[in-house]
């Protein structure tokens, strides 16, 4: 009895050192950040001038938001492989809509909605379906989002027959890609925006509590009576939704519907994700984590185009990356443990 | 199967001193002895977790033990694998099988060192001497059936054959009766006997007593990672067993507990699990006491609360919470009934170790007015009431945006009792709740029952410390192989009896 006591009451005080450990984990991103950028500064001047630091911040706005989606799954254990293909099958889906409402002579304003409604009504069908299948039918979320993934891609492919979907208003694109509120490009304001809301969601609603509770122990959340099921489903359509306003804003930024729009993003949102500190174990990351995360993959990525390193070789390096992120994450498990 | 004479027979066949083995964060053996000579049936006992299995794993060379030594045979073993076990004459045979469902029985059996000439098998020579092996053993199985077609009962036999074929000097068994029907256990003690004149040593775990008298020679106890005794079995009692198997009869005041036995708030009648551990149960919980089950692992106790709260399905009978029958229990639709359920493993099913204290104890309340509203946290009423109520609890230290994981298993139990206070609760459920925490947080665990009951809960104790149950109920039900042995109040309310409805052969029970 007497040494069970003691080996717990000298784990209490063991707990005051990963503390320090925490910062040092926590700090360790934003220096890579520095040092990414002024490496890729020393190879290339233009790196760090003001149109590409623009450049880079609304490159990651759109990362920043996939990101975010795939964080909010990836807390509770889950996963969304099919985030970019949902992403493609939503740029279809605006831009048909739009096309067809502009045709059949609606004013511009309905043609607006018309989008927005197919867009967000596409993202929103596929996070139900995605929700309902691991949720409630038990599916391991890996294999039914790797079916979605397929299903997403068949979809977009034949609504545009594989052709980029032309009859995007230019309202549209004025708005969700050259528009500006206080100087501030459209893309980045409403990324800005999104993330301010969702970190209050996650911080300060029931909802977003039992993300993670729900990732850090799924079996003493139900035994508490925490709806599992239910707050599992609204989390792929939540997350599908996200991945939905990315969709439309880039749909918006290349003025067409794009099939191919989607491709890579689902890997480049996980590195996001698992890079910026989201543990893949659950119930570890926020909005902050997604956000730093997506500004490392983008200045990687931006930085290696601007020194012509090959868009293949990029691939490997992105690869590597989810990997190594998730290596850092076991990581810091075992240590915290 | 072809058994060796032992060589040595003044020696023990197997030695292992101080054998410790962790888990993260588990001690899971803590410095083990055991002995076990050739000829001889050498029963491993203790309850789920004492570390029986473990023990084993590290004899069949799954686990290597982080200390101590490891004889066999007179012979140091060190970085033992399961295949050089297998080489050296150990066998074991797991409760989980080891057999490779989509593969026939003789395809098993020979698995890993099939019979071969120049790398082609040689199919027949390997059906010959599995189905003369399994003629030897008399068992009634086919040995080119597909192992998944076949009843649990003919894969335990498939396994005990697989761990028989080739030199045996060492056999283990654990649980291997679970699953065979009285004529097919008759031919495995005619086995063990046969290979004990044989001179083959046997590990045998066993939680069942009529077993443990007609095989043993020798019993040793483990209890928590310890090895608590080595008994001859000739000499030594049940009553003895179980209470080095459940641990010292503890001398701690329990509260004196003034019941008030009111109206019948939980009743229970006939219920039935879908898994068959509990089998047409009645019982029934006042409120103004504390109701006991005491019974021995695995006889359906824990699972008879779990199903009232809604954590495992039940296939028929009814329950009734303070008289309104309550169909299809769920732990959010039970909590607002006003049924509060503890699970016996906090870690598993209580708590949210990396989140804080503060959110742990309000996990149950979201759905209250006072803790959210339209879906908002009301933070600053949550971290209010949760450090009133955990200073009501004397949680040391106070702090409750800790971790739930930092704390000591006392403090872990006080966050989960810290979820009664959060809301209206009439009906208790406790699983085990004195498990895993010290003698100090005992007593104030059961001070806190003894204000619930006195403030006219119904409490339900589920317990495997027959101590605990016995002082703690007013009235106490006996569970034995998923139904209710017996029921218990005042004076009957024994530990003589208790025990005896423990033992009470499961048969007899069916029949009364």
């Amino acid at each position: 009895m007497s040494d069970l006591e003691l080996s717990v009451m000298a784990g209490d005080t063991d707990r005051a050192k990963p503390l320090l450990g925490r910062w040092l984990w926590n700090a360790v991103l934003p220096a890579a950040l520095v040092a990414l950028l002024l490496g890729f500064a020393a190879f290339d001047h233009g790196v760090l001038s003001p149109a590409n630091l623009l450049n880079i911040a609304q490159q990651t706005s759109y990362l920043a938001l996939f990101a975010m989606a795939q964080t909010v799954v990836i807390l509770t254990r889950g996963f969304d492989l099919a985030l970019g293909p949902t992403v493609s099958m939503v740029s279809v889906g605006t831009a048909l809509a739009m096309a067809g409402a502009t045709a059949t002579g609606h004013d511009t304003s309905l043609v607006l909605f018309a989008g927005l409604g197919a867009g967000f009504g596409l993202g929103i069908a596929c996070g139900l379906f995605n929700g309902v299948v691991i949720a409630l039918l038990g599916v391991n979320p890996f294999v039914a989002t790797l079916g979605s993934y397929n299903i997403a891609i068949g979809i977009a492919t034949t609504l545009s027959s594989g052709r980029p979907v032309q009859g995007v208003p230019k309202l549209f694109s004025q708005i969700f890609y050259g528009g500006s509120i206080f100087g501030v490009p459209a893309a980045i304001a409403i990324t800005v925006a999104i993330g301010i809301a969702l970190h209050l969601v996650l911080s300060r609603t029931v909802f977003g509590r039992s993300l993670y509770i729900i990732g850090t122990n799924p079996r003493a959340a139900a035994v508490a009576g925490l709806p599992v099921k239910r707050i599992l489903v609204a989390t792929y359509v939540l997350c599908s939704a996200l991945a939905a306003l990315g969709a439309i804003m880039m749909t918006a930024r290349t003025g067409s519907g794009e099939p191919n729009l989607g491709g890579a993003l689902s890997l480049q949102a996980i590195a996001g994700a698992v890079v910026g500190g989201t543990s893949l174990a659950g119930g570890r990351g926020g909005v902050g984590t997604a956000v730093l995360g997506a500004l490392f993959i983008t200045i990687l990525s931006n930085g290696m185009n601007l020194t012509r390193i090959d868009g293949y070789v990029q691939m490997v390096v992105l690869g590597a990356i989810v990997i190594v992120g998730v290596l850092l994450d076991r990581l810091r498990m075992e240590r915290s443990q | 199967m072809d058994v060796d004479v032992d060589p040595r027979p003044d020696k023990p066949l197997l030695q292992l001193r101080g054998i410790s083995k962790h888990f993260t964060g588990v001690r899971a053996l803590n410095r083990v002895d055991l002995d076990v000579r050739a000829g001889e049936l050498h029963v491993l006992f203790g309850e789920n977790g004492a570390g029986k299995s473990t023990l084993i794993n590290v004899v069949s060379g799954t686990f290597p033990p982080d200390e101590g030594t490891f004889h066999f045979d007179g012979e140091e073993i060190s970085h033992l694998t399961p295949q050089r076990a297998r080489a050296i004459g150990i066998s074991p045979v797991f409760q989980e099988f080891s057999l490779v469902p989509s593969l026939t029985v003789e395809e098993n059996l020979f698995l890993g060192r099939e019979i071969t000439s120049s790398g082609v098998l040689r199919a027949r020579q390997m059906r010959k001497r599995a189905q003369a092996l399994i003629d030897e053993l008399g068992f009634d199985l086919d040995p080119s059936r597909r192992v998944d077609d076949l009843s649990r009962a003919h894969q335990q036999m498939a396994e005990i054959a697989k761990a028989l074929l080739g030199k045996v000097r060492l056999l283990i068994l654990d649980e291997p009766t679970a699953s065979l029907t009285e004529r097919e256990t008759g031919r495995l003690f005619e086995l063990i006997a046969r290979l004990k004149s044989q001179n083959v040593g046997l590990i045998y775990v066993s939680h069942r007593m009529r077993e443990i008298r007609a095989l043993a020679d020798r019993v040793t106890v483990l209890r928590d990672g310890r090895h608590i005794r080595t008994l001859d079995a000739a000499t030594s009692t049940d009553g003895e067993l179980v209470e080095l198997m459940t641990g010292r009869k503890i001398d701690l005041l329990f509260p004196t507990i003034a019941h008030k036995p009111d109206k019948v708030m939980v009743d229970v009648e006939n219920l039935t699990l879908a898994d068959g551990s509990v089998r047409d149960v009645n019982l029934y919980a006042r409120t103004g006491e504390i109701t006991g089950i005491a019974g021995l692992v695995g006889c359906g106790k824990s699972e008879l609360i779990r199903a009232i709260y809604g954590i495992e399905p039940a296939t028929s009978g009814v329950i009734r919470i303070d008289g309104a029958p309550y169909e299809f229990p769920a732990p959010r639709r039970s909590l607002k009934r006003g049924i509060a359920y503890f699970p016996a493993n906090r870690i598993a099913e209580g708590l949210a170790l990396s989140r804080p204290i503060r959110e742990n104890a309000s996990m149950t309340v979201l759905d209250l007015p006072a803790f959210a509203r339209f879906g908002v946290l009301r933070q600053a009423a949550e971290r209010a009431r949760i450090a009133d109520i955990m200073a009501q609890l004397q949680l040391r230290p106070p702090n409750i945006e800790r971790a739930a994981g930092a704390l000591s298993g006392g403090n872990r139990q006080k966050v989960m009792l810290g979820r009664a206070l959060t809301r209206e609760l009439t009906v208790f459920l406790f699983d085990e709740p004195s498990v895993g925490i010290d003698v100090g947080a005992k007593l104030e665990v059961y001070e806190f029952m003894k204000r619930l009951v006195e403030a006219g809960a119904a409490v339900i104790v589920v317990s495997s410390e027959l101590p605990e149950v016995l002082a703690l109920s007013n009235r106490l039900y006996v569970m034995h192989h998923g139904r209710i042995a017996a029921e218990l109040t005042g004076a009957e309310k024994t530990e003589q009896n208790v025990l005896s409805s423990f033992f009470r052969d499961h048969l007899t029970a069916e029949v009364a």
